[in-house]
């Protein structure tokens, strides 16, 4: 009977822990999990775009681990993210001018909130709120600044409009950027096959303050970055007359194909084939 | 049930095991209210096929996840996402690999014991005096071994599956310095309660359990009443169980995902 009895409670026991890791594994690793804080404070922060920014991701001052996000909510009515912050007890000393942001860790990594100090002499306490926010940076925005992409002309003197023929425009599509020196004066209004001449047409709005461009100037299409998107690039030429509305650009370079570059790169750099109406600096291929 | 009899060709051979196999389940299920009455030997059988098997389940759990962490970790640094090691491992053991491991080792553990017991109990005679003396050896050793195993599985595929999260936790956060909280957030955000824990861990270990025990009380209630027949029918549980937990796995993880 004792026997029994052991092996009755025993299994029991072992009925019991497997409902517990079962109930465990229900509640607390999946996306119902009640979040559980331990010795903390709460801060609230407003962010206007909080990204991927998840809950119980990490909050750090210089880099290291203070906190997590306690909760992410859209007030009602408001167009900005309130994020709640549980702190540590032990880093009571943030200076409530502090500044939150959104950081992401590495290109493809997760976001965290960074806590940079201010130099206010009163400190956060429970329930205070740091007004200084840096909203989580999309990456298509990154990329704008860096190869001026996302800003476009602002137009608002009016635009003009030029055509340039390309033999191929690559990805390039309407709305595309139209750049000079790297900087955005227009946008490509349309990118048309021609039926007989059998190459791309691509129109050109200019914002009309960029009227001083001489009409010899060569139009390519150009990658921002390796993995960017295809803007159109205009280079100045030399000619004393400058564009008008409705000219055409004639010397243009089109879009480089991966394969054609890997194609100069292994022959050595003479290029493979003439196309009508290349520029002269475009075997250059150095963008 | 003498298909082994039928045929020396493999196919009708498999076949009529089959057909054995299910016809056996019927007379299982039927045996099943009554065994009921045998409650207490049911919750023995839960106590040898799960509690026993605790150890194993748990040591295993523990290095698959330790292993899986090592793993996704050196692979996904190279894309700068070791953080997603506690996401890629939650959803791979709660997915496939805690149903089918724990299943496997269920059924080298339990289901080979099962075999044997009832194959030496048919090779001893000892179901054909319970028949003499009007206990239906399917209700009274069938059934509880089925039934616990039934009920052994789930349970012990949810113990697998923490101990996996414990390695994989040892090994990333403790060992490799992944952000605990990045950890548990990416896990949390990516397993959902339905589709992963619900259909995966439970759906599939309760059929794999099912089938385990299953095959092993069959293999053992049909064996030749010989030892080399209680050792080959010991064998065929450990084959069969695998081959129809890998296969039932594709085809559940089609149904329920």
């Amino acid at each position: 009977m004792s026997q029994r009895k052991s092996y009755a409670v025993g299994t029991g026991l072992f009925i019991v822990l497997g409902f517990a890791t079962l109930a465990y594994l229900a509640t607390q690793t999946t996306s119902v999990a009640n979040v559980r804080l331990g010795d903390t404070y709460t801060v609230d922060v407003e962010f206007a775009n909080v990204g991927q920014l998840k809950e119980r991701a990490p909050v750090k001052v210089a880099g290291v681990r203070v906190g997590q996000v306690k909760s992410i909510d859209l007030a009602p009515g408001k167009e900005a993210a309130d994020v709640k912050l549980a702190i540590d007890k032990r880093f009571d000393k943030i200076p409530e001018d502090s500044v939150a942001t959104i950081f992401t860790s590495g290109l493809l990594g997760d976001q965290y909130v960074g806590i940079e100090f201010g130099h206010a002499r009163k400190m956060l306490a429970d329930g205070g709120r740091l007004a200084l926010t840096r909203p989580a940076q999309q990456l298509e925005e990154m990329l704008g600044k860096f190869f001026g992409a996302g800003g476009a002309a602002d137009n608002l003197g009016g635009t003009y409009t030029v055509k340039a023929r390309f033999s191929n425009v690559g990805a390039l599509s309407a709305g595309a950027p139209v750049k000079m020196a790297g900087v955005a004066i227009g946008s490509v209004a349309s990118v048309q096959a021609d039926p007989v001449k059998l190459d791309a047409v691509v129109t050109l709005a200019i914002d009309r303050k960029y009227d001083q461009i001489p009409d010899d100037s060569a139009a390519a299409v150009f990658t921002s970055g390796l993995i960017g998107s295809q803007y159109v690039a205009i280079q100045p030429g030399g000619s004393p007359d400058m564009l008008k509305d409705g000219d055409e650009l004639v010397l243009t370079q089109s879009a480089m194909q991966l394969e054609d570059l890997i194609g100069k790169f292994l022959v050595n750099g003479s290029p493979g084939e003439k196309k009508p109406g290349t520029s002269p600096d475009a075997s250059a291929g150095k963008q | 049930m003498n298909g082994r009899a039928a045929s020396d060709n493999v196919v009708l051979r498999s076949l009529a095991q089959i057909g054995d196999c299910g016809l056996f389940l019927l007379t299982l299920l039927a045996a099943v209210p009554r065994s009921l009455r045998h409650a207490r030997e049911t919750v023995r059988q839960v106590w040898f096929i799960g509690a026993l098997s605790l150890t194993i389940i748990m040591v295993c759990g523990l290095f698959v996840g330790m292993v899986l962490a090592l793993q996704l970790y050196h692979v996904l640094s190279i894309f700068g996402g070791t953080a997603a090691t506690g996401e890629v491992v939650a959803l791979a053991v709660y997915r496939e690999l805690g149903p089918v491991l724990t299943a496997l080792l269920f059924a080298g553990r339990a289901g080979t014991s099962i075999t044997a017991e009832i194959g030496l109990m048919r090779a001893t005679d000892q179901l054909a005096a319970m028949e003499m003396m009007a206990v239906d050896p399917v209700a009274y050793v069938a059934a509880p071994r089925f039934l616990g195993g039934l009920i052994a599985m789930p349970l012990l595929a949810c113990v697998f599956c923490a101990t996996t999260l414990l390695g994989s936790h040892l090994v990333g956060v403790s060992w490799l310095g992944i952000d605990n909280g990045t950890f548990w957030s990416n896990m949390i955000a990516a397993v959902e309660l339905r589709t992963d824990v619900v259909n995966g861990i439970l759906w599939k270990s309760l059929v794999f359990g099912a089938v385990v025990s299953l095959i092993a009380v069959f293999q053992g209630y049909t064996t030749p009443p010989t030892s080399e027949g209680v050792a080959y029918a010991t064998t065929r549980t450990v084959v069969a169980s695998s081959i129809a937990i890998l296969a039932l796995d594709f085809v559940l993880t089609a149904f329920l995902m």
